[in-house]
């Protein structure tokens, strides 16, 4: 008799507490689900602006650079064609004689992607990080 | 006695949990936070390689635009049109999103301006076109 009120009291003691190990099991799931489903993007990219709606004063227009891409891919600046790798050199030397200069890229409508990513990253090369995206015929 | 000692010994048996568990709910709040954050295009593009590309720490919002113009976001292909309404309420459930145009290398510059304009008008001021770090 003595035994058995042992045996029950060590059972009380037993189940005192919650259960943790389901919750744990769930939690785990959990985890693994979204470890799984996570996706860690690593994205790196070229910031561009794109003209805005207001005149900007007439003077600064000529001191900008004003590179023009056709859908053939070729380059223009000031109605020159220059080779994409030549495009910093330009740039550089626009800085050099005014440092406050941005860039604006006219490309067609056709021109692709490709080549206007090849010439602001070599406007950004040449140091000017004020670049302005245009499109039209 | 003997009883005694073997309640003993059943009490010392297996490890603490609570520690672990602790540390595995931590992790899971981490993922959940980190992963919803992210509204992925769905396509994969041919990105164009540029030496100065920048690490874009908080671009969520993916647009694709594949070699034939058509747009894809958040794993749907869309249309020109609905690119400005969607951007819309994804500004609205999350103001400090930032928009990163993944566009194809051939892909039209036309189209490329009408997105940023759509993402624009969207009003997310923030757009960066992606871009590929040669060796990074």
């Amino acid at each position: 008799m003595r035994m058995r009120r042992h045996n029950a009291s060590n059972h009380e003691e037993g189940s005192h507490g919650i259960d943790l190990a389901p919750m744990l099991d769930f939690v785990l799931n959990l985890l693994i689900f979204f470890i799984i489903t996570a996706i860690f993007v690593k994205e790196f990219g070229l910031e561009v602006n794109r003209p805005t709606g207001f005149n900007e004063p007439n003077q600064g227009e000529s001191k900008n650079i004003q590179i023009q891409i056709l859908e053939t891919g070729e380059v223009f600046i000031d109605n020159r064609i220059v080779d994409v790798r030549a495009v910093r050199a330009n740039v550089e030397r626009t800085k050099a004689l005014n440092p406050e200069a941005g860039a604006l890229i006219l490309a067609e409508d056709g021109a692709k992607t490709g080549v206007i990513m090849a010439v602001v990253d070599q406007i950004r090369l040449g140091g000017v990080f004020n670049i302005t995206f245009s499109t039209g015929g | 006695m003997r009883a005694r000692q073997a309640h003993q010994e059943s009490e010392d048996h297996g490890i603490d949990l609570a520690p672990m568990l602790d540390f595995v709910l931590n992790l899971l709040i981490f993922f959940i936070i980190t992963t919803s954050f992210i509204k992925e295009a769905g396509v994969t593009v041919v990105r164009p390689d540029a030496t100065t590309a920048e690490h874009r720490e908080s671009g969520n919002i993916l647009i694709a635009i594949r070699e034939n113009g058509d747009i894809w976001m958040d794993r749907n292909r869309v249309d020109i049109r609905q690119v400005s309404t969607l951007i819309e309420r994804l500004h609205i459930e999350r103001p400090d999103d930032t928009a990163v145009i993944v566009a194809d290398t051939n892909s039209n510059a036309e189209v490329l301006a009408q997105v940023m304009d759509a993402v624009r008008s969207g009003g997310i001021t923030d757009v960066s076109i992606a871009a590929n770090q040669p060796g990074g």
